[in-house]
C-alpha cells in the first residue's frame, strides 16, 4: 500500500466514526410518517366511508334493530359502573375479559413519628389519598405500613402525610419527576 | 420485530402497522446520519435530509422493488436528499461548525486529538465540490464498489472515478500540514 | 314475505362501534378535574388512543396532578409530555412494547437516559421486558450516579442474563451503601460486580 492509500485509509476510518443524531431523531421522524396517509388504514377508510347497497330481510333487520338498542343500553350502563372499570372500553362487556394476573399484596412502610395520617397514593389507586384500602396504620414508634393491593406491572407512587407533605419511598426506586414538582417512587410488580 | 428482516418489516408496515416503520428508523438511522453530516457539515441539514428520506421512503414504501435491499433503496433517496438541500444551502454549505464533530461523535472514548483530526478532516471535506465529496464519502467512508454508486448516484464509473481521485488528491493538499493519528 | 331493500349508511353503525370501544369519559378526571383542563386533557387521550398508546398512564399523570393540587396548564402539559415521551418510547421499542415498558421508559426519559440508551438496553434484554432495568437505571440516575455510567452499568448486567428479583436486590443495597455514605457510583459498580461474580442470572443471556 502506498503512503497516498495509507492516508486515505486513515481518514476514510476517521470518517467511519459513528455520529449521534439529536434525542429526538427518531420521535421526530415517527411523528413525520404518522402524519401521512397510512397504508392498509387508507384503504380500509375508503371501504367503510364507500356508500352501499345492503339489502335487508326483515329478520336481519330486526337483529340490527336489537343490536342498536344493545349499545344504547350498554352506553346507559357505562356510566354506572364502580370507578375502577370506569376506563374499561363498553365493548369488553360483549367479549370475554383478558385474564390479567391477580394484584400482588405489597407491604408499603413509612418511618413519620410526627405524621398524623399516612396514605399511600399512587398509578394503582387512582391517586386517591382518601381510598379506604391504602390508609397507613400507625404500629408504634413512628412506624407506618399498610400492606395493600397492587396490580403486576410498573406504579409510580408516593405517600401523603396529614394530607398534605408528598414524601417518596425512602426504600423504593426513585423516579425524576419534574413534571408537578414533587418526587415519586417507582415499584414494579412482578408476575408470580 | 428487531429481529425480523426488512421485508418482513415492510410486510407489516403496508398493512397498516405505522408503528413497525420505527424499526427501520433505528436500523438505519445511524449509518446514514454518518453519510449525511459528513455530506452537509452541520447536524441541522444532515438530521433534515436524513428525516426526509425516511418520510420519502415511507410514502413510496409500495414502490420498493426489492424489500430485502431497503437499506440500498433508502440510501439512494438520501444521496439525493443530501443533494436538494446542498444546493439549496448555496455558497453556506462551506460552513462547517467545528463543535459538531465533538458533539456528534458517539465513540466511547475520542481524546482531544482525535477530536481535532476529525474536526480537520471535516472542514477540509467542505471545501470539496460537492460531486467530488459525494464520490469520495462512497468510496472511501461507505465503502461501496463503483458499480455500485453508478447505480446509486446515476453517474458513469470512470466519471465517478475520476472525482475520487480528484478528491483524494484535494483532501492530501488541504491536509498535508495534518499529522495523521 | 318481501325483502325490504334498505340502503343502510355502513359508517353510523360503524360509529356507534367506535364509540363504544372509546370507553366514554372517565368520570374520575370528571369529577377531578375543572371543565377546562379536563376537556385539554381527554383530547390528549384520546389522541393517544387513535395512535394506539395505552391511555392509563395519561389518565394516572392526570390524577396525580389533581391530586397534587396543580394548576389545569401544568397539568395539560406533563400529560402532553407523558403522551411525547410514550411515543418516542414506542418509536425504540417497538410496537410490541407493554404498558409498563412504555412507562419505564418515559421515567428513563425523563431522568436524561437517550433514545440510544434506550435502544441499548432493549439490544441487551433480548425477548426479556426492559421494565425493570430501565426503572433501576432512572433509581441510579436519581442517586446522582451519571447517566451514561448508570446506563452502561445496567446493560452489562442485562447482558449477563440478571433477572429482575436479582435487580431489586441490587438496587436496594445500591441504596443502602449510599445511605451509609458510599459514593453512589462505586457502591453501583461494586454491587454490580458481586451480582456477576455470584451469576444471579437467568443462565441464559440475552446475547
Amino acid at each position: 500500500m502506498s503512503d497516498d492509500d495509507v492516508r486515505m485509509s486513515q481518514i476514510a476510518r476517521a470518517l467511519r466514526a459513528p455520529v449521534r443524531l439529536s434525542a429526538s431523531f427518531d420521535a421526530r421522524v415517527m411523528a413525520a410518517v404518522r402524519r401521512l396517509p397510512g397504508h392498509e388504514r387508507l384503504k380500509l377508510w375508503a371501504r367503510l366511508t364507500t356508500p352501499r347497497s345492503v339489502t335487508m330481510v326483515p329478520l336481519t333487520w330486526g337483529l340490527l334493530a336489537a343490536s342498536v338498542a344493545l349499545f344504547a343500553v350498554l352506553g346507559a350502563l357505562h356510566f354506572v359502573v364502580d370507578v375502577d372499570r370506569a376506563a374499561k372500553p363498553i365493548a369488553s362487556a360483549l367479549f370475554p375479559a383478558q385474564m390479567k394476573p391477580a394484584p400482588q399484596r405489597v407491604q408499603f412502610v413509612l418511618v413519620a413519628p410526627d405524621a398524623k395520617k399516612v396514605a399511600v397514593v399512587g398509578d394503582f389507586n387512582g391517586w386517591d389519598a382518601q381510598h379506604a384500602g391504602y390508609q397507613a396504620q400507625h404500629r408504634g414508634g413512628g412506624v407506618w405500613s399498610v400492606t395493600a393491593p397492587v396490580p403486576v406491572g410498573h406504579h409510580r407512587y408516593s405517600f401523603v402525610v396529614d394530607d398534605s407533605v408528598w414524601v417518596a419511598d425512602p426504600s423504593a426506586p426513585r423516579v425524576v419527576d419534574n413534571d408537578y414538582g414533587v418526587p415519586n417512587s417507582a415499584i414494579v410488580v412482578p408476575q408470580e | 420485530m428487531e429481529a425480523s428482516s426488512d421485508a418482513v418489516v415492510i410486510t407489516h408496515v403496508l398493512r397498516g402497522d405505522v408503528d413497525a416503520f420505527g424499526t427501520l428508523v433505528e436500523r438505519y438511522r445511524d449509518r446514514y446520519a454518518r453519510y449525511a453530516f459528513h455530506m452537509l457539515g452541520n447536524r441541522e441539514d444532515a438530521e433534515e435530509a436524513l428525516q426526509d428520506a425516511f418520510t420519502r421512503a415511507y410514502r413510496s414504501l409500495p414502490q420498493c422493488e426489492d424489500p430485502e435491499r431497503f437499506g440500498a433503496w433508502l440510501f439512494r433517496i438520501l444521496v439525493n436528499r443530501c443533494r436538494t438541500v446542498g444546493a439549496r444551502r448555496g455558497r453556506r454549505a462551506r460552513t462547517f461548525v467545528a463543535d459538531e464533530t465533538a458533539l456528534l461523535s458517539a465513540a466511547e472514548d475520542h481524546p482531544a486529538e482525535q477530536t481535532a483530526w476529525r474536526e480537520e478532516i471535516d472542514r477540509a471535506l467542505q471545501q470539496l465540490r460537492s460531486d467530488q465529496r459525494e464520490a469520495f464519502l462512497l468510496k472511501y467512508v461507505e465503502e461501496l464498489g463503483y458499480d455500485e454508486m453508478s447505480q446509486l448516484t446515476g453517474v458513469g464509473v470512470s466519471a465517478l472515478k475520476m472525482r475520487v481521485m480528484r478528491a483524494c488528491e484535494r483532501l492530501r493538499e488541504l491536509l498535508s500540514e495534518v499529522h495523521s493519528v | 314475505m318481501t325483502k325490504s331493500v334498505r340502503t343502510v349508511t355502513v359508517l353510523s353503525l360503524v360509529a356507534r362501534a367506535l364509540t363504544a370501544q372509546s370507553g366514554g369519559p372517565d368520570p374520575r378526571l370528571v369529577a377531578r378535574l375543572d371543565k377546562p383542563t379536563y376537556v385539554a386533557v381527554n383530547a390528549i387521550v384520546d389522541s393517544a388512543r387513535a395512535a394506539k398508546l395505552p391511555t392509563a398512564p395519561l389518565v394516572d399523570k392526570a390524577l396525580e396532578g389533581a391530586a397534587k393540587g396543580s394548576d389545569g396548564t401544568k397539568i395539560v402539559t406533563a400529560v402532553q409530555q407523558l403522551r411525547v415521551r410514550m411515543t418516542s418510547a414506542r418509536a425504540v421499542l417497538g410496537s410490541n412494547a407493554t404498558s409498563d415498558e412504555l412507562k419505564a421508559a418515559s421515567a428513563a426519559f425523563e431522568a436524561g437516559v437517550s433514545d440510544r440508551d434506550l435502544a441499548r438496553v432493549k439490544a441487551a434484554s433480548g425477548k426479556r421486558p426492559v421494565t425493570m432495568p430501565l426503572a433501576v437505571i432512572t433509581d441510579l440516575i436519581g442517586r446522582q450516579i451519571e447517566v451514561s455510567a448508570a446506563t452502561n452499568l445496567v446493560i452489562q448486567l442485562e447482558k449477563s442474563g440478571v433477572k429482575d428479583s436479582a435487580f431489586g436486590l441490587f438496587q436496594r443495597n445500591v441504596r443502602a451503601d449510599i445511605d451509609r455514605g458510599a459514593d453512589p457510583t462505586v457502591a453501583a459498580q461494586t454491587r454490580a460486580r458481586g451480582l456477576l461474580q455470584r451469576g444471579a442470572t437467568t443462565g441464559k443471556p440475552s446475547e
